[in-house]
């Protein structure tokens, strides 16, 4: 790797080791191999959110070219979010793309993805079908993305009625992930969702 | 008594005048250099935008090379432009 990204990913690492937010376990970072190249981040969902409680686990790339371009990084934690693909995890912030800056750092970058699940723009979606969700059905979007905040995540609030519901389609043969998935993206009607299961 | 000096070696130190410790681009040290660079001083020169934000004349100039549309300075993203 060039030597200035190794250098200043060394200096950064450090840097969010000893800061503030680490201390009150908001976030962390941690090395995946030797050479700084790949790092694996984790936030802690915002308090008063559907993310509340949460532990979610992030994927950093360092390019070469770092600081001049930005990390690559996506959500390794399985997240019901109109900026973050239900799929694959590819996260949508003007930052992580054409608004990066030098001067940002892993600590400002993890710190903005914590702002993220807080506040989302729907009209700039990355998961079309949760950004409809928002939109339309503020009510079932929250209960949904607590669920899967609670299924992936750890989070601490449980959505019983989701739940069964998630129970009834698995009993019918369906995988249990697949299953949400559907459930979700059908506002939670089964029959809607175990139509399209069987339409894929 | 008489003292007679045969030899002396004068010591000075220097450092930048910068409003910041550090450069924010490659986060070295301003009395430092950038990573490219051995030594510090006049060969890895600090330089000050307009903003009045500061940077190793290396890194800003990377960074420009780097920004395809507008030329912004990465700590606040006001157009960037050398100070005089």
């Amino acid at each position: 790797m060039a030597n200035i990204a190794e250098a200043r990913i060394r200096r950064e690492f450090k840097e969010v080791v000893k800061s503030e937010e680490v201390a009150k376990c908001h976030i962390k970072v941690e090395l995946v191999n030797d050479n700084y190249t790949e790092l694996r981040g984790e936030i802690i969902g915002p308090p008063d959110t559907a993310y509340d409680g949460g532990k979610f686990i992030l994927e950093i790339k360092i390019p070469d070219t770092y600081p001049f371009n930005p990390p690559k990084v996506k959500f390794a934690t399985k997240i019901w979010h109109p900026n973050i693909s239900s799929v694959t995890g590819a996260i949508c912030l003007d930052i992580l793309k054409d608004q990066w800056a030098a001067a940002m750092t892993l600590r400002t970058v993890l710190l903005s993805l914590q702002a993220l699940l807080a506040t989302a723009e729907p009209n700039d979606p990355q998961d079309a079908v949760v950004a409809k969700q928002y939109k339309e059905n503020q009510a079932i979007f929250l209960q949904t993305a607590r669920h899967w905040t609670n299924v992936y995540a750890g989070g601490p609030h449980r959505e019983q009625v989701l739940e069964q519901k998630v129970e009834q389609v698995k009993n019918m043969g369906f995988e249990e992930h697949r299953a949400r998935v559907a459930l979700s993206s059908a506002n939670w009607d089964p029959e809607r969702a175990t139509e399209s299961l069987l339409n894929s | 008594m008489k003292v007679k000096l045969k030899s002396w070696t004068a010591v000075a130190t220097w450092r930048w005048v910068a409003n910041d410790d550090n450069c924010g681009i490659c986060r070295m040290a301003f009395d430092g250099c950038c990573p490219d660079c051995k030594l510090p001083g006049d060969d890895c020169p600090l330089v000050w935008g307009e903003c009045s934000h500061c940077f190793h004349i290396h890194c800003i100039v990377k960074w420009l090379n780097s920004q395809q549309v507008n030329q912004l300075c990465p700590m606040c993203r006001q157009d960037w432009k050398f100070k005089e």
